[in-house]
């Protein structure tokens, strides 16, 4: 059963009276029980997707184009009061820690009863203590935090309250929007092997949003890279990560200290991001591409099956050889 | 110049800002042009006493049959300069004690951190008062007083733009590649911090100028000037049969005082637009 | 000659918690030495003292206690240096906004240290030599960016710009902390590159703090792992990676994201640990697998274990002995 699919999806951001093109054009489907990485970097439209699948778009952000079907349902379409019903019970989202995600003057118990009463209003206190410490049993977090102000917590705990906040109404998708990021090493290893668990035992299907590869390779079975709003690669693990095919995909992981040889250096990406406001022609890396071509200047490559996965690019074969 | 265009134009986008500009630029023309403006002399007596408003007196005459109007345009000049040298002076005082205090911090930052809370708790005006009940009402020393007993909010300011400023990575380089203190406080800290202290100081002046009518409806002003304040003193004993004689000098007062309130208030706004309203970005 | 030598190098700073005085032990008690040409790197998350250990090198903060010798010459405890010998230890900040007053043009704030070190024969000279670096570093068109403000920038152009206007001065010393942290991956081997090249061209050595395992191995001859203010392991790069000793060393190897497949993880209790009122013994004991009675009472030593790899650790030591 595809829990997520993503069609032809356009979001822009209305800025004075230019509009950037956030994301353009991107589709890829999301099976049950998959791990989907979503990697990119600033620019790449890979948080506005996101916000834009949960309906948290700012108000001068719109859906151009598109249609996300989530869990059967067209998000675009639906109103947001019909969103509300759906969103923090089927689906919800984890963000970075610095983000505001927590009320700073409710205790975090009550935050989590408040995300519970909003779509179990018939709950009564009792099931209600029962779910909330069974939630924070699922992140290994002690029952005493029910009891605390957010700023009482470290950082790795607060991750693992937005995480269990995200859990508590059994929700069979969830976002984490650079849910790691922030944290140090050792945190961030702890919390990416619980999702890997709670993933595994409550049968989640899930998407991670990183710019960070090696996140990825840790927890997902499949990966998608986004470049300057655009899909550029999305397949399986295996195949993208250690055998990339787009010319983007290349370059990232070129650019990372642990894939190159001893004695090889360090390999940066020449060039710019272009600029959203204007409509691009081409392909968007065309301008930094070292495979780049005449027709990838003139036509916009549309993403391609090869193999398992699905390439954006007219010269994948040519990459496929190097 | 990209950024000051910027700024000028969140500034004019501000009611409050546009409106306190036009005045005041209107009190400037008044202030420069006054002899251009006044019909009259502001000290020409006359025989025609305590006229109401007319085509021959704008805002009548008063009790010497002096122009009521032309001694508000020349009485412009005494308000807008008390403002400015007055507001200046607190200014350059508190930049350079707030800076300095701000940055070498230790026992004198200690010492004058005290000086300024203590100088915040008392009335100024009626220290003010008392010094120039005690040592005389001369225009200048008027506005000296009023400059050295209102520092401590600008200083206060400048200190605590130094005490962040002094954290962030350019000036921990700036230490790096040689500078001396010196040159960071004047060259990075003071341009980078100073703009709070600019948006106070046209509240200050806003203040100044009602200080210095303060004191003279008390009596206490220059006796050799013509200031608005003084008008009002000396309409005092009129205003029952002669209104235009008292409200004119305090409509004036009151214009140039809101109008500093409201460039304040744009300078604020200008400065830092996220405080309260929309966020623009 | 060694460039650098500390011995015993302390920063606390005092916090006051409802009268009674306590201290955040930044750095406590650290000695390690820097040979000409070398690249060491400080390796450790948040909190471990490295940037603190960063600052006080360079002179930017005042020491507890402790000596720092550059050169033979002791420039512990002032902050005012000599001229010329400030000219020749300098710093790369994280934050490359942040680097730069944002009412100076980038190419004046390159300027202006060349003027006050006298470096070059008149201004235009000083001008001429900015351009030319800014040519060869991809700065380009360079007379165009010379004039641009830091908010027009890019963050990988403003940290390009750091690092010129630090080896300008011909340092024979740099600290770089955390210089690509907040770049995107992509454009971090442009810096990493540029740093490097420089680096190895001036014969500059260098102290390059990261909590990256991959960039730290990447980049230095040595490395010194940090943890809580204090040195725990200190030995080459590839020695470190391919043969930790300390128990947090191979947990934060082991907890790292990295592309290279099949990691087991050391398990690690607790949460990060800031403040310790009265440490006694190894600080990393409370969190430690291994910890015996001994790691409890007794500080370890740093304890050479075998050629040029030092470790703090009362069960390393106790292995090597036997």
């Amino acid at each position: 059963m595809k829990v997520l699919q993503i069609r032809s999806v356009s979001i822009r951001y209305v800025v004075g009276k230019k509009e950037v093109r956030a994301v353009e054009d991107v589709s890829f489907d999301v099976q049950e029980r998959d791990v989907v990485g979503l990697v990119g970097e600033s620019g790449s439209g890979k948080t506005t997707l996101a916000h834009g699948i949960m309906r948290l778009l700012p108000p001068n952000a719109y859906f151009k184009n598109g249609e996300i079907l989530l869990l059967g349902k067209n998000i675009v379409k639906m109103k947001e009061n019909e969103v509300r019903k759906y969103r923090w019970k089927d689906y919800s989202i984890v963000f970075q820690k610095s983000m505001n995600a927590l009320s700073p003057v409710h205790r975090v118990g009550e935050q989590m009863k408040e995300a519970l009463l909003i779509h179990q209003p018939n709950l009564s206190d009792e099931q209600m203590m029962k779910r909330i410490r069974e939630t924070l049993d699922l992140v290994r977090l002690p029952s005493r935090v029910i009891r605390l102000y957010p700023h009482e917590l470290s950082g790795g705990m607060m991750q693992r309250v937005m995480i269990a906040l995200a859990l508590i109404n059994n929700p069979k998708f969830v976002i984490f929007d650079e849910a790691t990021t922030a944290l140090d090493v050792v945190t961030q290893g702890q919390i990416l092997d619980e999702i890997k668990k709670l993933v595994k035992d409550l049968s989640l299907t899930a998407m991670v949003i990183t710019h960070d590869i090696g996140v990825v390779s840790e927890i997902c079975n499949k990966v998608a890279v986004m470049y300057a709003g655009r899909l550029m690669e999305f397949g399986p693990l295996d195949k993208v990560v250690y055998e990339p095919l787009h010319p983007y995909t290349k370059a990232l992981l070129k650019s990372h200290p642990d894939f190159l040889e001893p004695g090889e250096k360090m390999m940066g990406i020449p060039g710019n991001l272009p600029d959203l406001t204007l409509p691009m022609k081409g392909c968007a890396f065309a301008p930094r591409c070292p495979y780049a071509e005449k027709i990838c200047f003139s036509e916009t490559p549309k993403p391609v099956e090869v193999g398992e996965r699905v390439v954006a690019c007219f010269k994948v074969k040519e990459v496929e050889r190097t | 110049m990209k950024k000051f265009r910027e700024f000028l134009r969140r500034y004019f986008s501000h009611t409050y800002g546009r409106i306190g500009f036009f005045i005041f630029v209107l009190l400037v023309i008044m202030a420069l042009f006054a002899p251009l403006i006044a019909p009259y002399k502001p000290n020409a007596l006359s025989d025609d006493v305590l006229a109401p408003p007319s085509y021959k007196h704008f805002f009548g005459t008063d009790h010497l049959g002096r122009d009521v109007f032309s001694r508000i345009v020349y009485g412009t000049r005494i308000s807008l300069s008390v403002g400015f040298v007055a507001a200046g002076i607190s200014a350059l005082i508190g930049i350079l004690i707030g800076v300095v205090s701000g940055y070498y911090g230790g026992v004198v930052d200690e010492i004058v951190s005290k000086i300024i809370d203590a100088f915040l708790m008392i009335p100024i005006f009626f220290l003010i008062l008392i010094i120039v009940a005690m040592f005389g009402s001369n225009l200048f020393y008027i506005m000296l007083v009023i400059g050295l007993t209102t520092w401590p909010s600008n200083a206060r300011i400048m200190r605590a733009q130094t005490l962040s400023l002094k954290e962030r990575a350019f000036v921990k380089i700036a230490r790096s590649t040689g500078e001396s203190n010196l040159r960071i406080l004047l060259f990075h800290i003071v341009p980078n911090g100073m703009y709070p202290v600019v948006a106070n100081s046209a509240l200050q002046m806003g203040g100044a100028i009602l200080t210095e009518a303060a004191l003279s409806f008390l009596g206490l002003g220059d006796p050799n000037i013509t200031s608005w304040g003084k008008m009002i003193n000396e309409a005092r004993t009129y205003m029952a049969f002669a209104w235009w004689t008292i409200v004119f000098p305090g409509v004036f007062t009151v214009l140039a005082v809101v109008a500093f309130s409201f460039i304040g208030d744009g300078l604020q706004h200008a400065l830092y637009p996220k405080l309260g309203g929309v966020r623009e970005e | 000659m060694n460039i650098l030598e500390v011995k015993n190098l302390k920063k606390y700073f005092p916090l006051r918690k409802f009268g009674k005085k306590h201290y955040v032990r930044a750095v406590d008690g650290v000695s390690f030495t820097v040979e000409e040409k070398e690249i060491i790197g400080i390796l450790g998350e948040s909190g471990c003292g490295k940037s603190t250990l960063g600052l006080l090198i360079s002179r930017l903060e005042l020491e507890t206690e402790g000596e720092i010798k550059f050169r033979d010459q002791k420039i512990s405890e002032t902050l005012r240096l000599p001229k010329d010998i400030r000219r020749r230890i300098q710093i790369i900040l994280q934050n490359p906004y942040d680097s730069f007053d944002p009412r100076l043009t980038v190419g004046d704030s390159l300027f202006i240290p060349l003027k006050i070190n006298q470096i070059g024969d008149s201004d235009d000279d000083r001008r001429n030599m900015i351009l030319e670096y800014m040519e060869k570093s991809g700065l380009t068109p360079s007379k165009d960016l010379y004039r641009r403000y830091p908010h027009e920038l890019s963050g990988g152009q403003l940290q390009r710009l750091s690092i010129l206007r630090a080896m300008l001065l011909k340092p024979d010393f740099l600290v770089a902390d955390e210089c690509v942290s907040m770049l995107d991956v992509s454009v971090r081997a442009d810096v990493i590159n540029l740093l490097m090249d420089l680096v190895q061209s001036l014969d500059t050595s260098m102290m390059f703090i990261t909590h990256d395992i991959s960039l730290g191995r990447y980049v230095s001859d040595r490395i010194l792992v940090m943890y809580l203010g204090k040195i725990v392991e200190m030995a080459p790069a590839d020695v470190i990676m391919e043969n930790p000793l300390h128990p947090y060393t191979r947990i934060l190897i082991s907890y790292s994201p990295t592309l290279i497949k099949k990691k087991t993880r050391i398990p690690i209790k607790g949460e990060v640990q800031t403040l310790l009122s009265e440490p006694k013994g190894c600080r990393f004991a409370p969190r430690c697998p291994y910890a015996q009675d001994v790691c409890y009472q007794t500080e370890p030593n740093l304890v050479e274990i075998s050629s040029n790899h030092f470790v703090a650790c009362h069960i390393v030591e106790k292995e090597a002995g036997s």
